[in-house]
């Protein structure tokens, strides 16, 4: 440490690289958070600290304030959209875990014949783009008698959770020790009961994860929300504060910032700590 | 434990806990096997997901093919056949064209920041460092947060007058004051909404593209590359002979993925500029919501939509063929 010609120690070495590489981040957690700071110190802010070109923007002018949210639950449907929301998901929820989970298992384990082939469409279908089913969905929609009901949500998420949520499953039954379901067979129980008793119980957190995605990907949606729900009190968040809350040319920005962090947040944190198997899920086994 | 049935003829005389002889006669005979009955059970389970799926999705499609060549209208039920004349609407419609290129300009030019930060930001976190998993989790939340969530923050800093990306650059002396010439305009003026858009779409997408190089990253055993270093190949032999080859399907995958969540996505465009300002940022998917729900033409709409499948289809024919080489 004293003279600069001295060897450079391990430890020296480290801090230096560590400057480095967060010198390297950086811009990139700038750029990746930035939007979301924007969007939380919005929420806050009075109303006139948001047009005061001559401070800086960054922080507050003015005491930050909750009027926002205020404004957002006493004056809009903003209540009503969060209730939407959950009842949306927990259903989509449910109809992928009783459909997707018996599915994943039979195409992982059964040997069925064409399970491959079986596996492999159901996934893709995971990639026809809402963009090209909403116009005959709405027409689905409308002799189910659902238009304009959060309910025409809950039939239609699951054309995307189920293919990627079997998918998901598939992978991770695959995981599970063949010898584990012969001992139970052995032990007297039948198909079912081996499933039952003895698959579905190691397997709880891969039906967790296909749970929380089920969650998670009906929350990113927005196309099927904006074209099957017109009124005001049945619209999911993602689609109720873009629609509802942006009326001409007036924004109110303070409330409109402060319903997308309320909802978008936990969101974003949830599908964080899952991005992984997410990932995994599409890209599969191919790298092994 | 209760004892479903449990093996066939032969096998159950040897078996302690097989069921009574005369119960198990007045089954059908195709039950008596093993084969079949593991048969029965598997297509029983794969049943609900097979149908929902079909029902809405496969039918849903062939209907769509059916709503294109067809008059079918939000108002009137029936609808009757009218060949190719939606399609040859769209393709005599200027705004189709427009909206065709921006699609196709979109789609590359997104895909190029994409690759180039996603492949930078991928060999960051390749590295060890303290507090990578922090870093890690805050990079992504652009990819995590709702995206039409997410846009509606863009539309701020986008703002007209109160943009904070024009305070930032009007500070740093790029830029005059508001209403000055060089006061950029984020989604009124042309070519910038289009860029405008476009970056949401990078910003959105760019740890995603990361995240999947990542995953292939890791997914090379160490001793390969070791036996390629031994072997006396340079970084960037190993890298280009080696690594680039084993990770190729995951990088395929992670393509496609994002080539078809953006030619499809409509909600950026859709919230930021509705397509303006005139058509500047009118896109396939924009373009078939307003045809088909807000003007309620559904066969014209249908027909625009469709449109994106020859775009779809080398990424949809690409990611099956790598599905079917997999291990399995």
């Amino acid at each position: 440490m004293t003279a600069v010609a001295a060897p450079r120690t391990h430890r020296q070495k480290e801090i230096r690289r560590h400057l480095l590489l967060y010198a390297g981040m950086t811009p990139f957690l700038f750029i990746a958070v930035f939007p979301i700071y924007w969007m939380a110190i919005t929420a806050f802010k009075q109303e006139s600290d948001l047009y005061r070109m001559g401070n800086i923007p960054f922080w507050f002018n003015l005491p930050p304030t909750l009027k926002n949210f205020e404004t957002l639950f006493y004056q809009t449907n903003y209540g009503y959209w969060i209730i939407n929301t959950l009842t949306i998901s927990a259903w989509v929820a449910l109809i992928t875990l009783v459909t997707a989970v018996p599915a994943g298992y039979a195409l992982a384990r059964l040997r069925l014949p064409g399970a491959e082939n079986i596996g492999i469409a159901i996934f893709m279908t995971y990639l026809v783009p809402g963009i090209i089913l909403f116009l005959p969905l709405s027409r689905v929609v409308a002799s189910l008698g659902l238009q304009d009901s959060w309910w025409a949500l809950v039939v239609v998420y699951p054309t995307f959770t189920i293919p990627f949520c079997t998918w998901l499953m598939m992978g991770f039954f695959k995981t599970v020790p063949m010898e584990m379901e012969e001992a139970a067979r052995v032990d007297g129980c039948g198909q079912l009961g081996a499933l039952i008793r003895v698959i579905l119980p190691v397997s709880l957190p891969g039906i967790l994860t296909s749970v929380i995605f089920a969650f998670t990907l009906s929350m990113q949606d927005f196309l099927y929300g904006l074209a099957f729900v017109a009124p005001g009190d049945q619209k999911p968040v993602p689609v109720g504060v873009p629609t509802e809350l942006i009326r001409g040319d007036v924004f109110f920005w303070g409330s409109i910032m402060a319903a997308a962090l309320l909802v978008g947040l936990p969101v974003a944190i949830l599908y964080n700590f899952f991005l992984d198997k997410f990932i995994q899920g599409i890209t599969g086994g191919v790298g092994k | 434990m209760t004892a479903g049935p449990a093996g066939d003829g032969a096998e159950s005389a040897t078996r302690a806990a097989a069921p009574p002889v005369a119960r198990r006669s007045s089954l059908p005979a195709w039950w008596r096997s093993n084969t079949s009955r593991r048969l029965a059970f598997g297509y029983l389970l794969l049943a609900p997901a097979a149908l929902y799926v079909a029902l809405l999705v496969g039918i849903p499609f062939l209907f769509s093919l059916y709503l294109a060549v067809s008059d079918a209208n939000v108002g009137e039920p029936v609808a009757t056949f009218v060949g190719l004349e939606n399609f040859r609407a769209a393709w005599e419609m200027e705004t189709f064209w427009i909206a065709l290129r921006n699609s196709v300009v979109f789609l590359v030019v997104a895909a190029v920041f994409k690759s180039l930060l996603g492949t930078s930001l991928a060999f960051l976190l390749l590295q060890n460092f303290k507090g990578k998993k922090l870093v890690r989790g805050l990079v992504v939340i652009p990819f995590t947060l709702p995206i039409s969530v997410s846009v509606l923050s863009w539309k701020w800093m986008y703002d007209s007058q109160f943009s904070v990306i024009n305070w930032g650059l009007h500070k740093a002396g790029l830029i005059g004051g508001y209403g000055s010439e060089s006061w950029p305009i984020w989604l009124g003026q042309p070519h910038l909404a289009l860029l405008a858009c476009i970056g949401v779409n990078v910003w959105r997408s760019f740890p995603f593209s990361a995240i999947v190089l990542l995953a292939g990253f890791t997914s090379v055993p160490t001793e390969v590359l070791d036996a390629a270093r031994v072997d006396g190949c340079t970084f960037f032999q190993r890298f280009r002979h080696v690594v680039t080859p084993m990770i190729f399907p995951i990088l395929i995958i992670g393509f496609l993925f994002d080539t078809v969540f953006t030619l499809s996505d409509l909600s950026v465009v859709y919230l930021l500029t509705q397509g303006g300002p005139g058509n500047a940022t009118q896109i396939l998917p924009v373009l078939a919501y307003q045809i088909g729900i807000q003007a309620g033409s559904l066969g014209r709409g249908a027909a625009i939509a469709l449109m994106l499948v020859p775009l779809l289809f080398p990424a949809l024919f690409l990611m099956l063929r790598n599905l079917k080489r997999r291990d399995w």
